[in-house]
Order: C-alpha cells, then structure tokens, then sequence
C-alpha cells in the first residue's frame, strides 16, 4: 500500500516537473539559443579558388566567412571597425604604419599558432602576391611595403604611401587569415577547400567538388569578435552546403522542409517566401550601387550632353517597381546610402524625358528618318552585355533600353560566352555601355570602381585594356588618389563626396537600385549575420525547434 | 579477327587523336582565355603589370606550336592540368565527376530500354485492339517532352508537393530515382520507336509465318523469333544515343543540383576553362570510341550470320 502510494507520488511529481520543464522551454524559444543541428544551405554555384582575395565572389565569401577570421571586425550595423583577432592597433598620422596588437591563444585549426608570424606572411601575400605561387594581390590593399613582426603577438606593416584604406581592409571577406601551410600551396590548389586552414568558428570537414561541403563546429573555438553577444563556440554543429543551380529548386526545398536556409532568391519570388512565413533577408551591399556606365572613349558617348540625356532618360523608379521589391531602394548616389561617404544626389538623378530630348537635341543628335537619331551619318546605337551575376540584370538593361528608345536612342542587349564578352567589353568601341556594381564598405571602393589601375569601368588609356584610344579624366582619378590616400577621416569622406557629385555631374554613370543579397530561411533559423557587404555569417546561427 | 581488331584500336587512337586536335584548335580560336576571363575580370582588379606576369606564368603568352605540344605531353602522361577557374586539378575534377555520371547515364540507359521494349511488347500483345495506337503514339509524346521542363515537374510534384523523394541530401539510391527517370524517357522515345518498327517489319517475314504454322503460339513467336531480330538495329542506335545520353546528362544535373560531367562541362564552358573542356572532349570521345568498338564485337555473338565472316558466305 505505502509502496503504491509512494509509486503514486513519484509518478505524480514526475509529470509535474515534466510540464514545468515542457513549460519553460517552450517560453524558452526564441530567447535563448540552442547547441546543436546542421544547418542545410542551398547555394546556387559551386565556390571556386578559395584563395582569401578571391573572397568577393558570393559562393566564396559564404564559404571563407565561417572558416576564417579576420584582424578586425566592422560591425554591419556602425560600420565601426572593432577588435577581433587583433585586440588592438594604432595608425601613424599620415597612414603609412599599422600596429597591430594581437590576442594571445588564437589557433588555426592545424593547431599552429595564429602569431605575428602568421599574420605578416598572410598580408605580406595578400599585399604584395606570390610570383612563384601564382598567387594575386588583394584588391583591398593599397600601396602596401613590407611588414614586421616586433614581438610574437604584435605586428606591424608598412605603406608606400598614405593608406587610410587599410584598417578596414582587414576586416573585409577577402582578407581571412589562414595557416602557413595553406600559404604555402600553389594558387591552383586553392580551389579545394579542405586544403583551406583557417581559425575561423566552423572547420572543412568534407567535400564532393561541384557538389556538396560539409563544416563542422570547431569546439575549442574562443576568439569571436571581442564585442559580439554570443562567445565560445558557434550553436550549429555543422553546416552543409549543397549547390542547387536552379531557382525554383532551392525554393522548392526551402518551402517543403528539405533545407533551412538559401542565396539568391529573386524579386518575383520573395511574396512566394514570405506567404508561407519564411523570411528573405536582404542584406546590402554598402557599395557602389547596380549601376550602368559609359566608355567614354566611344565618340557615341564621349558627349557629356549626350551622357545627361541618357542620365535623365533612365527611369529607375520605372524599373524597380516593374521588376523590383522594396528589398531594392532607389539609388540617390553612386554608392549606396548605407555606404560610407554617401551624399544624397537625388536632385541630380531626376527622370525628365523632355530635358533628355533637349540635351540630344543641342549635342546635335536629330531623329532620323526610323526614329533613331543621328548625327553625321552615324546612328546613335548602343550595347551592353548582360552581367549574369547582377541580379535580373538582362530584364534590366531590356527594360533601360525601352526607356532609351522613347528618346530614339538603341540599346542593343547581348548574352554571348563569357570569352567573347570578356574580349568585347575591353573596348570602348565595341562596348560603349556596361552595367557595373561591386560591395565594399569603405570609401575605397570608389577608387576600386573607378580608377583606371583597378576596375577601371569607365575604361580609361593606362588600364587594363589596350583598346582604348585616348580617354583619361586626370580630374576624377586625382580625386580618386586623394580619396584613396588622405588621412583625415573628415577630409577623406568629403572627397568622397566630391567624387560622387563629379561622376554625376559628368553623367558617367547612371546608379539604378542599391544592390541587396537576397537570401531567404526557414523561420526556425535564428540569429543569421551578415558582414558589411552581405556575406552570411552562421557563428551565432541556431535552429529552433521544429 | 585479330586484324581486324588492331585495325579497329588504330582506328580509335586517330580518332582519339583528332578529337584532341581539333578542340585544341577550336578552344584557342574562341576569342579570349581563361586566364583573361578569370585575372581580368573585375573580381580581382589587377593592374596590367601584375596581368602580364599571370599570363607568363600560365604560359598563355607562349607559341601556338608550343602550347599544343606542352598540352599534347602532358595528355599522353595522363596529367590533364589545373582547372584554371576551381582551383584543383583537372583529374581530381574527372575523379569526382566521371562516377555518377556514369552511375546516371548507366541506370538511364536501363531503365530507358525497359521501358522501351515494355511498351513494343505491350503494343503486341493479342488482345490490345485500339489501344495498340495510343501505346505507338506514346514514343511521339516523350521524345518531345524538354529534359529540363521533365525533371522540374518531376521535383515539383514528386518532391515538394508529394513528398515522396528527397532532392537535397537523398540517399544513394533514392536520389537517383527521379534524375534516372528524366534522363530515360527521352532516350526510350526512339528506341521504342525503332523496336516497334522492327518488330512490325519481322513480323511480315516468311520465317514467322513457318512459325505459326508450325503452331507456335503468338507469344512464342514474338520471344523466340522476333525480339531477337528486332533487337540488332537497336544496339546500332544505342551506341549513337550515348551522345544523346551525355548532352540530357548536363540538363539533369544542373535541375537536380548533381555533380557529375554534365554540371562539369557546363561551368567549364561558362568559364572557358580549357584545362577541363579539353579533357572532357579526349574522354567523352574515347567514351564514343570504346562504346562503338564493343557494339561491333557484340554483333557477332548475337547474330549468327556475322560470325562466320564474309569469305564462308555462299
């Protein structure tokens, strides 16, 4: 009898403290975060050259962005640069000497050191490259002169000139920090990511090329960005990357439950989403804005007037709400208003078909006799290639030249290989038109975009292309020097103003929409980041139950 | 016989030969390189200095003569070089790739046949009566169904809406069921159709009508006399439909997110990585090769009349 009774007890104690447990940890969700799961991550093209330069490459950043860590972390939401693997540092006045404090215990997960050593071989590579190795220079990284390990945890670098660009080009995706044996393989044989060694929250752990990775939870990690909430290891315990090229599959398979969390989700399906309650994440790309750009060396548009009316003639509200989401804001600039620098342009970017038609008009472009204007027996036609990458960018540029026409202006639209296209759009004259984007979150991307020894859209003579006959704008890419190497902050982002207010003014470029990564989660998903130019970051990622 | 065969591998190696030629001479005549399309694109912003120096290590700045003997060299001792824009050798691309590729092209094959001779059995049968014209017009339909529109509505109904297959993270086995599918129903087409008019055209012949004299059933006739006389043709066209097979190979691995040589070839050709096209070009005709050289030998023991060569024939 008594022992029924306490039997009786026991079980009735037992349930109760099974619903209080069920109990909280239903309040629980939501809150606090949960260890444990593999996250599923649809990723539309396979990575190629894990080499961290070559971290700009979407499916390349998303991958080197959970492997590697970086010198310094840019908060996404102040753009601030903060301590991550170095817990501190200090510039000379002119930008030409960094030092660089590092945090003790930093491991690669080779298990050797993340020292002086180690960072100076990694930057001395990025910044200078590696003949012998094939491997490239950083594009971040300016001006860059050698280094010098002072002590096993400082470290210092020396510039050419002024570099004020530097600090935030350590915390950017293409400047992970990977162990000396990585360093030490040819170029090549970067493409296979279990050779890629880095300190980074997440470890490779397995991969089928063009397939499939797999990242595992590196337990002993304790070196998160210093001001980050969550510290210690990262929630997941893995993560696998499956790609997925066609669209409506990874949607698919977002939507029924066979993956958590997927990249590259287009406009036109985002309501799909956002029906069944999963959740897009637009993360911007804080750079120079989805733009197109001229070759002025192409007498067709070496006009300014000609430039304006193009300008003027482009409708960008036209082409977002036609094709578009309020995922995608207007551009007032050339860069985007979550950029650094930024100044609102917008009075200079109005739509006005009438003025178009008059600046055409006075630059001595008339209607001809099938409605396209000429001027001393030329007609006045166009082409740009699409740009794959660029989101519904063939839509767009057909939807520009619609707007083009109307002014008796062609825009002839081509695909064509990437060989051909490659070959086309280094001369002006065959390429007068072109769209252009690129993500960087400092001022410095101005100069990456513009100046002829970098991108060098606008296709200037001393670039990389030797097509071109004759142009060079000495005034822009002055402005761009200076932008890129004045010291004082103030000054420098009022360079960067300058420069915005002049590329506008000249009408070399016509920003259309700031550029999102659209990525789309399961609505377990918590706690996804997103670096400055919209790399996801799963260090702090968990699931909820589900 | 001996001759004869020797004959015939000399006659592969030429082609094998060629094919290398060939496509070497073609990829260098396409505008552009891979390293132009990979160093000087925008990703890096290399300045032209630092360009020159990629190309000179590369040594795409070399002769025409030279790079095709370098590349020739390199091929007859089995390295096939870097995929210029992955990052990884070429042959660790094939090893990864070639598997489930053949794995896919392999089952396709299979399950394409059966499905094939199922429904020129089927369109046979006594008793079919008027459903012997919707059974012939079935080829017609899958031969035209797109690959690519086939393998979607297959992943959309089976997979999202039923359920019933998993496309990210299947099993071995379960993740070959709708790809196989898709690949197959555009390869049985013909062959349905070419069974089906070989069986009508047997049936017609003198030595079926002795048969049923004999009083052989019509089931009997159509195994033991017809099949076997409808089925030569096939394996000439099987051969030529392994291009088919490879080509509906690329479409199914891009929709079903598969590695393989297809997704291979695709991104290779997006990049112009001529590393990897070039590989792929002296495999996949090897493949051609090997596949017809043991389509001729086959002959022989399946048909008789071919055995005896033609100096017994009276």
């Amino acid at each position: 009898m008594s022992l029924m009774a306490t039997a009786k007890t026991l079980l009735l104690a037992s349930a109760i403290s099974v619903s209080f447990s069920a109990f909280a940890s239903a309040a629980d969700v939501g809150a606090k975060p949960v260890q444990g799961g593999t996250l599923i991550y649809l990723e539309q093209q396979p990575h190629t050259n894990l080499y961290p330069p070559a971290g700009g490459f979407y499916p390349n950043g998303g991958v080197l962005n959970q492997i590697t860590d970086k010198l310094t972390y840019q908060n996404p939401k102040t753009l601030e640069i903060e301590p991550w693997v170095a817990e501190s540092w200090t510039v000379n006045d002119n930008a030409t000497e960094y030092t660089f404090k590092l945090r003790k215990g930093v491991t690669f997960s080779d298990g050797t050191p993340l020292d002086a050593a180690a960072v100076a071989k990694n930057y001395d590579t990025f910044g200078l490259g590696n003949k012998e190795l094939k491997q490239p220079v950083s594009e971040v990284i300016n001006n860059y002169d050698r280094s010098e390990v002072i002590d096993p945890l400082t470290v210092k670098f020396y510039f050419k000139k002024p570099s004020p660009g530097f600090l935030q080009g350590t915390s950017v995706i293409g400047s992970g920090l990977v162990s000396l044996k990585t360093l030490a393989l040819p170029f090549d044989q970067l493409g296979d990511a279990t050779k890629i060694i880095g300190s980074g929250p997440f470890v490779v752990d397995s991969e089928t090329l063009g397939k499939e990775l797999t990242l595992k939870v590196r337990e002993d990690y304790a070196w998160g960005p210093a001001k980050l909430e969550h510290q210690g290891r990262a929630y997941l315990d893995g993560i696998k990357y499956v790609i997925t090229g066609e669209d409506s599959v990874r949607i698919g398979a977002l939507l029924s439950g066979q993956a958590d969390f997927i990249r590259q989700v287009q406009a036109y399906d985002e309501e799909q989403v956002e029906s069944q309650g999963y959740k897009i994440y637009a993360a911007p790309t804080r750079g120079v804005n989805n733009s197109v750009v001229f070759r002025p060396d192409n007498p067709l548009v070496s006009d300014v007037r000609v430039r304006q009316a193009l300008l003027h003639g482009t409708n960008s509200a036209e082409i977002i709400s036609t094709l578009f989401s309020a995922n995608y804001p207007q551009a007032k600039s050339i860069i985007a208003s979550t950029a650094q620098g930024y100044l609102d342009l917008s009075p200079k970017l109005t739509y006005d078909a009438a003025k178009a038609a008059k600046l055409l008009d006075e630059a001595g472009w008339k209607p001809g006799a099938n409605g396209i204007r000429e001027k001393d027996g030329n007609a006045l036609v166009l082409t740009a290639y699409e740009s794959p990458p660029q989101p519904q960018n063939k839509a767009t540029l057909q939807l520009v030249a619609q707007q083009w026409a109307k002014l008796g202006v062609t825009l002839n639209v081509l695909a064509g290989d990437s060989g051909s296209k490659t070959v086309d759009d280094l001369d002006p004259a065959k390429t007068p038109v072109s769209p252009a984007m690129v993500g960087r979150a400092d001022p410095d991307v101005i100069k990456s975009q513009y100046y002829p020894k970098n991108r060098d859209v606008l296709r200037q003579k001393g670039g990389p292309s030797d097509k071109v006959k004759s142009f060079v704008d000495d005034k822009l890419n002055g402005l761009l020097e200076q932008l890129s190497s004045e010291p004082d902050r103030p000054k420098r982002l009022q360079i960067a103003g300058e420069v915005q207010n002049y590329v506008i003014d000249q009408a070399y470029a016509i920003p259309i929409f700031e550029e999102p990564q659209a990525f789309a989660g399961a609505p377990y998903v918590q706690g996804v980041g997103f670096e400055a130019v919209g790399r996801p970051s799963f260090y702090s990622t968990w699931l909820a139950e589900h | 016989m001996t001759r004869y065969f020797i004959s015939r591998i000399g006659q592969a190696l030429i082609v094998l030969w060629a094919a290398f030629t060939i496509s070497f001479i073609l990829l260098q005549a396409m505008p552009g390189d891979a390293v132009l399309i990979k160093f000087q694109n925008p990703e890096y912003g290399l300045s032209p200095e630092q360009l020159a120096g990629i190309r000179a290590a590369y040594a795409a700045d070399g002769s025409l003569l030279s790079q095709y003997l370098h590349t020739a060299g390199r091929f007859l001792i089995g390295d096939f070089g870097y995929s210029l824009q992955a990052g990884v050798a070429v042959s660790a691309q094939l090893a990864a790739d070639i598997p489930p590729t053949i794995r896919l092209a392999g089952f396709g094959f299979l399950v394409a046949a059966l499905i094939a001779v199922t429904l020129a059995l089927l369109a046979n049968l006594q008793g079919v009566g008027r459903l012997r014209s919707i059974i012939q017009s079935v080829p017609s339909l899958f031969v035209s169904v797109p690959t690519f529109w086939l393998g979607i509505m297959l992943i959309q109904i089976f997979s999202f809406r039923l359920r019933l297959v998993p496309v990210i993270n299947p099993g071995p086995w379960e993740g070959l069921i709708l790809p196989v599918l898709t690949v197959a129903v555009p390869i049985s087409a013909p062959l349905a159709q070419i069974l089906l008019r070989n069986i009508d055209k047997v049936l017609t012949r003198p030595f079926v009508a002795v048969a049923r004299a004999k009083g052989a059933s019509h089931g009997w006739v159509l195994w033991r006399h017809v099949a076997k006389n409808a089925f030569l043709p096939v394996l000439t066209v099987a051969g030529v439909l392994f291009g088919e097979l490879l080509a509906g190979a690329v479409i199914t691995e891009t929709v079903f997110g598969l590695n393989g040589i297809g997704s291979l070839t695709e991104q290779a050709v997006n990049f112009q990585d001529v590393a990897v096209l070039q590989a792929i070009v002296v495999l996949s005709a090897a493949a051609f090769v090997t596949i017809n050289l043991s389509i001729d030998l086959l002959y022989p023991i399946l048909d008789p009349r071919l055995k005896a060569g033609p100096e017994t024939v009276r």
